[in-house]
């Protein structure tokens, strides 16, 4: 109840989150918040919870103990589903296309428009789809052309084209520039970028200190399943950011 | 954008190759060109829709991601059922509905063993397969059911299932197409057809946009009980019987047409034209031999061997065209 009042200008607020795989303890009582239109850096060492906590949030998992406050409220996240209706859309490095399906089968999965039965208006997704991928700075052939058949750095665009198309609130990505081309990196970061401009909140991880310098406003550091540090952009030089990453994972 | 059609199409353009060149060759080499012989034509549309109809629902299973080894034993025991309401004074619709809803039945089962235990369905369904074919035999005491007395020669339900349209379309032939048409439109522009697709593909990916990937393979797996459901009694009106051993081998000749067809078998790339033509091929490869004498035992060894090599090729075409 509280939170309603005092957090309203927090997008996400998930509070004192934990969650057990098993013996494994990955998240320890984790507070995590996400400011309208801000754009946070998730860091830490490999295993540290960046996953986890994340997955939290888009349904994926569900956390044995804490709270999530979306846009104010007190809402229970079970499913993806769930997490899409809230606006939580969620861009992983190869997860989240099907490689055979064409670019706009694929925008459009799950939420196909219809023109009724359940028919699927394929002149709708077809130019919404490209249109969608243009404003991202994308110029794609065709949007009957199948994801596998693009570049690493064309497939994350079209993961973000689709977050951003159907209005997401946060936009949530997971180590999107992984085994990316350095041009392919650049072609994402102007993409994260596009998210910024258009006003949605971003959670952003990546091992890549250069990368997410760049973008974020504010660093979160996590290790061992726990929240160390949480600092401004402004308070911190990229190589304070990578000394408190590296201390972050050495601390016991 | 042309080149796209054709990788999208080329699976089912080599099962097109394969099939006409199967036409021609058999039309020539067949013994007075009898397979090119109306009655054999009429024959064969009696006969294949049995197993086209069912290969053309595992073909939108295997796209799905999922197996089904067990329509060999679904198809008798809704057979069975079928034969056994009627015997009980039902009338043959009634009888049929009935079918159907065991299929159904079946096939749900079969999809919430697989989804729940998260075992591969080729084992899930191969258990299920030896499990309905033993509690058939046991139950039917494999002494086969003549139904014809039910179904007479020219009575509704028989011309509907086993009748002729006309002189050279077997109603069957109509079925078989009528079932083509709808699971079709299901797959490629149903949007049901996405999500099967999708699930299959990347599973993953489908479950993260908030498909429900498990109710959509449950689905699949139905799709397949039901069409069982309609095969058995299908073939129940033609041969006027029920039979213990009806859709033997169906099983493995079902996923043979799709593979033949363009189908992958890890899910996620088919499609029903593909499925379509790779269910005329495996009858017209059985039919073509036998006319050619050659023994029934060598047929399945040619049958299988076609398979492997239509993987290959697909395989290789794959390669290349990526
Ligand atoms: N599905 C799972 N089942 C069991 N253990 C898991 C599962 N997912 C994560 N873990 C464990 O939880 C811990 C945190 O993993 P997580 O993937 O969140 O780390 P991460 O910070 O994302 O690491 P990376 O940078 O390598 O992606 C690890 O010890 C991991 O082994
Ligand atoms: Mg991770």
């Amino acid at each position: 109840m509280e939170y309603e009042n005092r957090q309203n200008d927090d997008i996400v607020r998930m509070v004192n989150i934990e969650k057990w795989f098993g013996r494994v303890y990955a998240l320890r009582g984790v507070d995590f918040h996400l400011k309208r239109g801000e754009t946070v850096g998730l860091l830490g060492d490999n295993g540290a919870g960046k996953s986890t906590l994340i997955k939290i949030l888009s349904g994926y998992h569900v956390a044995d103990k804490g709270d999530i406050y979306f846009d104010g409220k007190k809402v229970v996240i079970r499913s993806p589903r769930d997490a899409r209706r809230l606006g939580i859309e969620t861009v992983y490095q190869e997860q989240a296309l099907a490689p055979n399906l064409s670019i706009s089968r694929n925008i459009f999965m799950g939420r196909e428009p219809v023109k009724g039965f359940g028919i699927m208006d394929k002149k709708l997704m077809d130019e919404e789809s490209m249109q969608a991928l243009q404003n991202l700075g994308l110029r794609l052939r065709s949007p009957d052309l199948p994801v596998v058949t693009l570049s690493g750095g064309e497939r994350q665009g079209v993961a973000i084209a689709r977050a951003i198309h159907f209005k997401a609130k946060c936009v949530i990505l997971d180590e999107p520039t992984v085994a990316l081309s350095v041009k392919e990196v650049n072609e994402v970061l102007e993409f994260i970028r596009e998210i910024q401009r258009e006003g949605i909140s971003s959670i952003f991880i990546t091992h890549n200190l250069y990368h997410v310098y760049e973008i974020a406003e504010r660093f979160v550091v996590m290790a061992r399943g726990k929240k160390m540090t949480d600092v401004l952009k402004e308070d911190v030089t990229l190589d304070d950011l990578s000394e408190l990453v590296i201390k972050s994972a050495l601390v016991e | 954008m042309n080149q796209t059609r054709r990788f999208y199409s080329f699976r089912s353009s080599s099962t097109l190759v394969v099939f006409v060149t199967l036409v021609v060759v058999f039309s020539i080499f067949t013994p007075n060109h009898i397979f090119i012989n109306e009655r054999n034509i009429a024959a064969l549309g009696k006969l294949f829709p049995d197993l086209g109809i069912i290969a053309l629902g595992i073909g939108v299973l295997m796209i799905c991601g999922e197996f089904d080894l067990s329509v060999g034993s679904v198809l008798p025991f809704c057979s069975f059922i079928f034969a056994q309401q009627m015997i009980a004074d039902f009338s043959p619709f009634v009888s049929f509905f009935v079918s159907l809803l065991v299929g159904a039945i079946l096939g749900l089962i079969n999809g919430i063993i697989t989804v729940k235990t998260k075992m591969p369905s080729f084992i899930t369904t191969l258990g299920t397969l030896m499990f309905w074919r033993g509690i058939l035999y046991v139950w039917s005491k494999m002494m086969p059911m003549s139904i014809r007395t039910f179904v007479p020669s020219g009575s509704p339900f028989q011309k509907l299932m086993a009748g002729n349209l006309n002189a050279y379309i077997p109603v069957q032939v109509i079925w078989f197409a009528i079932f083509a048409v709808i699971l079709s439109i299901l797959l490629h522009f149903h949007r049901f057809g996405n999500w099967i697709y999708s699930t299959g593909d990347n599973r993953d990916a489908a479950h993260a946009m908030g498909i429900r990937t498990d109710l959509v393979k449950i689905i699949c797996f139905m799709i397949v009980g039901v069409l069982c459901g309609f095969s058995a009694c299908m073939q129940s009106v033609r041969l006027g019987s029920f039979a213990a051993t009806q859709g033997v081998g169906f099983e493995f000749k079902a996923i043979s047409a799709c593979v033949i067809g363009g189908t992958s078998l890890r899910g996620g790339i088919g499609s029903m034209t593909g499925i379509f033509l790779g269910a005329l091929t495996i009858p017209i490869i059985d039919n073509g031999l036998i006319l050619m004498r050659v023994p029934v035992f060598a047929i399945s060894a040619f049958i299988g061997l076609a398979t492997i090599l239509f993987v290959l090729l697909n395989n290789y075409i794959e390669r290349k065209t990526r």
